[in-house]
C-alpha cells in the first residue's frame, strides 16, 4: 500500500489540484489531507465608480478592467491559499468597520471553497481507485466537517470515525495544544489526552494503526516553530526555534507505538523521526508558493512494516 | 475609508502562522555580525593591503559594496521566492537539481566548515589569547600558543565553542548574540573615540613605551617596524586614485571578508508582499553597507592615529613573519583595538578593551556549525544521507550524530593543522569553496523565473523587473559575474596565496566525495524503490 500524505493546503487552489494528481503521479493507493483546508485571508476586489475593480495582492495594487482580468487576479489570489471576494465600496467599507461582517462573510468563502474543492475531487477521482482522504485540523472552522462527512469520494475521519486502509486503521485527530491565535480546534493537553485515548480505541493492534494526528509530538524536531513575541512578532528574526507540539501526542505514540505517525501544523518543521518503533512524519507545508510538500510512503501490509518513505516537494 | 484608487486591504482571520513578521533590526543583526568587521575584516583583509601597494582600499571597499548590493538583492530575493526552504541547498535543489546542489552545498556548509575550524581558531588566537597573554607578559604562554600545541588547543576551544553553540540552539545564541553586538559595538566606538581624539605622535610614544614594556624592545619601536617594512611608502597615502587598476586588487582580498551578509534571513511568516521582500532586503543592506561604513571610518582614523604607513607596515610585517619573509619589531600580530589601547598605559584596561572586544569573535564564531546542521538534516529529509544523522537527543533535543559529522573531522583538521606544515597549504582554498556555492546559488537565481516559472510567477518578485528582464536574474547575473571574478583571481593570481595546486586537488576531493556520497546513495535508494529524482519533480496542475 502506498500513502501520499500532505497536510496544510490552508486553501491553496494549486496545491488542491496538485494533490488530486499526485495519486496518477508517484502511483499511490490512498491521498490524504491531513487537516487545515481552508484559507486564512480573503482578498477585496473593490468596484469603484466608473466600473473598474480595484485589488492588492502581496502589496500590489491593480486595477482591473475586464472580466478576464478579474479572473485571472481571482485565479492568482486562489493559488495562493487565499480568498478573492468582490465587493462594492459600500461592502468593503461595512467589513472593514465591522468583524462580524468578515467572519460571516469568511464562512461562505470557506464552505464554498470546501465544496468546489469536493467536487473537484469527484470530477477528478472517481472510478480510479485512487482513494481520496481529508481530515479537518485547528484552523478548520466546524461547518466543514458535514460537508466532508456528506462527500461521496472524499473520505473523512476524526476521533470517533477511523478509516479502514487495506487492513491498517488510521486514527485522526485534528485539535492541537493551544496556540498563540485561539483558533478553532484547540485544546488543553489534559483533554488533548482524553481526545487521544478516544481514538485509539478504535485501533486494535499497534502494528496495523497509523494515526493521523495533526499536532506534531513535542520535542520531536517535527515541531520546531519560530519563537514568538507576544505581539506575535519573531524573536531574534526567527532563526529561534523552540518545540511546540503535544506532550500528549509524544505520550500516545510513545505508549501505543503505532507504525506510523503523520502529522502537520508546524509548516516550517519538515521531517521524520523515530520514537521509539514508529516513524512520526512531518512533510510540512509551503502552500503559498504553489509547492505541494508530502510524504510518500510504502507499507508492506503482509509484513506490517513501512517499506520506504520520502519527502517531496511537487 | 477606502478612496477610490487606493489599494483594498486583504482580510485576515484567526489562524496558526499569521505572524507580525521580524524587525529591520534583528535581519541586520545577522547580516552585521556575519561579516564581521572586527573578526574577518580587520585579520583577513585590512591586515594585508600592504601586499597590493598600488590599490587603494577606500576605491575597493566602494567597489566591493556595490557588487555585493547584487548579492543582497539576490538572496533576498530567492528568499521571498521560497521563504522556508533554508538556503543554498534548497534553492539549488529546485533549479539546478539535486545533484548539483547536494555537491555544492555539502561542500560549502558542511565539510568547509570542517576547515574552517583553525581559520576561527587563529583568529581567536590573535585577537583574544594573545594579546592577552602579552598584556600580562606570560611569555611562556604567548611562546605556547604560538606552538603546534598551543594551536591545537585554541583550535580545540574553538571546536568546543561551536559545539556547546549548536547544543545551546540558536534561541539561546541569538541572545548571546546580540549582548556580543552592543557589547562589541560599544567597544569599537572606545575605540573609535580614542583614534578620533588621540594624536598621531601620542599613539607613536605610547606605542614605543607600551612595545618596551611588554616585549622588551629597545629604541623607536614605531620607526623600526616602518623601516622591518621596507620603506616609508608600503602602500599609497589614503585617496581614490587609482579607482580600478591596482585597487582592483584588493577586492578580492576584501571578499575572504564582507561574502556573507546574506547569512541568516531566510524565514519569515506567512501572508507575505513585496514589503517583506523589501524588509528582508534591507536588513541585509543596512548590515553589508554599516559594514562598510564602519570600515572607511576606521580607515580613515588608522591613517590619522597609528599613521597610514605604520599601520601597513605593521600588519606586513606580521605577515612576513608568518611566511617567513622576514621580521617584525613586536612578536604578536598589531591588533588595532589594542594598540589604541595602548595610550592609556593601564595593562588592566587594555585587558578589559580586548576582552570586550571578544564580543564580536564570541559574536561570530558560534555560527560555524549551525548552518551545517539544517543541511544535513536538508540531506537526510530527501533520504541522501542516512536518517539516523537527523536524530535529535530526547532529553535535551541535541542534534548529536549532526554534532558528530561535524565536531569529530573537524578536530581531526585541527590536529593536522596545527601538527603538519604541508596540511596548512592543502586547506588555503577552504575560503573558496563556500564563494563557489553562492555561485551555484547565484545561477539558480538566473535561471528561476524560466526553470521554476510558476513558483516565480506566484512570488512578490515577479512585479520587480530591469528593462523587461526579470530583478533577480539580473541581480544573479552581476552576482555571478562578480564571484567569477573573483574565484578567477583567487585560482590564478598568486597574489592571493590561495592558488595553491595541492590545495585546489584537495578541495577538489571535497567535491569529489560529496559527488560520490550522492551516486552511492542514489544507487542504494534505487534499490529500496526511492527515486531521488522525485524529490522535486513538479506534479502536473490539470
Amino acid at each position: 500500500m502506498r500513502l501520499f500524505f500532505v497536510t496544510d493546503l490552508h486553501g491553496s487552489e494549486i496545491c488542491w489540484r496538485k494533490f488530486l494528481n499526485a495519486g496518477a503521479f508517484f502511483k499511490a493507493d490512498v491521498v490524504i489531507l491531513g487537516g487545515d483546508i481552508t484559507g486564512k485571508a480573503m482578498v477585496p476586489i473593490v468596484q469603484r465608480a466608473g466600473g473598474t475593480w480595484d485589488a492588492a495582492l502581496q502589496d500590489h495594487h491593480e486595477t482591473l478592467e475586464t472580466e478576464a482580468e478579474i479572473e485571472r487576479f481571482g485565479k492568482r489570489v486562489m493559488n495562493r491559499g487565499y480568498y478573492p471576494i468582490r465587493v462594492s465600496e459600500e461592502e468593503y467599507r461595512a467589513m472593514q468597520a465591522d468583524e462580524d461582517l468578515v467572519d460571516k462573510r469568511f464562512k461562505e468563502v470557506m464552505l464554498e471553497g470546501t465544496e468546489r474543492w469536493i467536487a473537484m475531487a469527484e470530477d477528478k477521482l472517481a472510478g480510479t481507485g485512487i482513494r481520496v482522504v481529508a481530515c479537518p485540523a485547528n484552523d478548520d472552522v466546524f461547518e466543514i466537517d458535514d460537508l466532508l462527512a456528506g462527500a461521496r469520494i472524499v473520505e473523512t475521519g476524526d476521533e470517533d470515525h477511523p478509516i479502514e486502509l487495506d487492513g491498517f486503521t488510521m486514527v485522526s485527530m485534528g485539535w492541537t495544544n493551544p496556540t498563540p491565535w485561539h483558533t478553532f480546534r484547540e485544546a488543553a493537553e489534559p483533554e488533548l489526552a482524553e481526545r487521544i485515548e478516544r481514538a485509539l480505541a478504535h485501533a486494535r493492534d499497534p502494528s496495523t494503526t497509523i494515526l493521523n494526528f495533526h499536532a506534531p509530538p513535542h520535542g520531536s524536531k517535527l515541531d520546531n516553530a519560530p519563537a514568538l513575541n507576544p505581539d506575535l512578532s519573531y524573536v531574534s528574526g526567527g532563526q529561534a526555534l523552540r518545540p511546540v507540539g503535544s506532550t500528549s501526542v509524544r505520550e500516545a505514540i510513545e505508549r501505543f507505538q503505532p507504525l506510523l505517525s503523520l502529522h502537520g501544523h508546524i509548516h516550517e518543521s519538515k521531517g521524520s523521526a523515530r520514537i521509539g518503533a514508529t516513524l512520526a512524519l512531518n512533510p510540512g507545508s509551503s502552500y503559498e508558493e504553489g509547492v505541494l510538500q508530502a510524504a510518500i510512503v510504502s507499507i508492506d501490509p503482509k509484513k506490517r512494516k513501512v517499506k520506504t518513505y520520502q519527502l517531496v516537494n511537487g | 475609508m477606502a478612496v477610490a484608487g487606493e489599494a483594498p486591504t486583504l482580510f485576515l482571520r484567526k489562524a496558526t502562522g499569521l505572524v507580525k513578521g521580524w524587525s529591520k533590526f534583528d535581519a541586520f543583526l545577522y547580516s552585521f555580525m556575519s561579516i564581521n568587521f572586527v573578526t574577518l575584516g580587520l585579520f583577513f583583509s585590512l591586515s594585508v593591503l600592504g601586499f597590493v601597494p598600488t590599490g587603494q582600499i577606500l576605491s575597493a571597499l566602494l567597489i566591493t559594496g556595490v557588487f555585493m548590493t547584487f548579492l543582497v538583492i539576490t538572496y533576498a530575493g530567492l528568499i521571498s521566492v521560497m521563504p522556508r526552504a533554508g538556503g543554498d541547498y534548497v534553492w539549488q535543489s529546485r533549479v539546478l537539481g539535486g545533484g548539483i546542489a547536494f555537491v555544492l552545498a555539502i561542500t560549502g556548509w558542511w565539510f568547509i566548515l570542517w576547515y574552517w575550524a583553525p581559520v576561527y581558531a587563529n583568529i581567536l588566537n590573535v585577537e583574544v589569547f594573545q594579546p592577552l597573554a602579552a598584556l600580562f607578559k606570560l611569555n611562556g604562554v604567548t611562546d605556547f600558543l604560538a606552538s603546534d600545541n598551543g594551536l591545537f588547543v585554541v583550535c580545540l576551544i574553538t571546536v568546543a565553542l561551536a559545539g556547546v553553540v549548536v547544543s545551546l540552539g540558536m534561541e539561546t545564541y541569538a541572545k548571546i548574540q546580540k549582548y556580543c553586538f552592543y557589547l562589541g559595538i560599544a567597544a569599537l566606538g572606545l575605540v573609535f573615540l580614542v583614534m578620533l581624539f588621540g594624536s598621531r605622535s601620542g599613539f607613536q610614544s605610547a606605542f614605543n613605551q607600551e612595545s618596551a614594556k611588554l616585549f622588551g624592545t629597545t629604541g623607536d619601536t614605531y620607526a623600526k617596524t616602518l623601516e622591518l617594512a621596507g620603506g616609508n611608502k608600503v602602500v599609497p597615502d589614503l585617496g581614490f586614485s587609482p579607482f580600478f587598476g591596482g585597487s582592483l586588487l584588493l577586492i578580492p582580498f576584501l571578499a575572504f571578508w564582507i561574502l556573507y551578509p546574506n547569512w541568516g534571513a531566510t524565514l519569515y511568516g506567512e501572508v507575505r508582499g513585496a514589503s517583506d521582500f523589501r524588509r528582508v532586503m534591507s536588513g541585509m543592506m543596512w548590515g553589508l553597507w554599516v559594514t562598510v561604513v564602519i570600515a572607511v571610518v576606521f580607515v580613515l582614523l588608522a591613517a590619522k592615529f597609528f599613521g597610514w604607513q605604520f599601520f601597513n607596515a605593521a600588519n606586513l610585517a606580521y605577515w612576513n613573519v608568518v611566511y617567513g619573509t622576514g621580521q617584525a619589531a613586536i612578536p604578536i600580530w598589531p591588533y588595532p583595538p589594542l594598540l589604541a589601547s595602548f595610550v592609556f598605559h593601564n595593562t588592566l584596561l587594555s585587558a578589559i578593551i580586548v576582552l570586550v572586544f571578544g564580543a564580536w569573535f564570541l559574536g561570530w564564531a558560534g555560527t560555524l556549525f549551525l548552518s551545517s546542521t539544517r543541511v544535513i538534516f536538508a540531506a537526510a529529509f530527501d533520504r541522501i544521507l542516512p536518517e539516523r544523522v537527523a536524530d535529535v537527543s530526547e532529553r535535551r533535543h541535541v542534534p548529536v550524530w549532526a554534532l558528530l559529522l561535524m565536531l569529530v573531522p573537524a578536530v581531526v583538521v585541527s590536529a593536522l593543522y596545527a601538527y603538519t606544515t604541508n596540511f596548512r597549504t592543502y586547506i588555503l582554498d577552504a575560503v573558496l569553496v563556500i564563494a563557489v556555492t553562492f555561485f551555484g546559488t547565484s545561477i539558480a537565481a538566473i535561471l528561476l523565473p524560466w526553470r521554476r516559472k510558476r513558483l516565480y510567477e506566484s512570488s512578490p518578485l515577479a512585479r520587480y523587473k530591469v528593462a523587461g528582464i526579470p530583478l533577480i536574474s539580473v541581480a544573479g547575473t552581476i552576482t555571478a559575474l562578480f564571484l567569477g571574478w573573483n574565484l578567477w583571481k583567487w585560482f590564478a593570481d598568486s597574489l592571493y596565496a590561495v592558488n595553491n595546486k595541492t590545495s585546489l586537488v584537495f578541495m577538489g576531493a571535497m567535491y569529489a566525495l560529496a559527488l560520490v556520497i550522492y551516486l552511492v546513495a542514489k544507487v542504494y535508494r534505487r534499490r529500496q524503490g526511492i527515486d531521488l529524482n522525485a524529490i522535486h519533480k513538479e506534479i502536473p496542475v490539470e
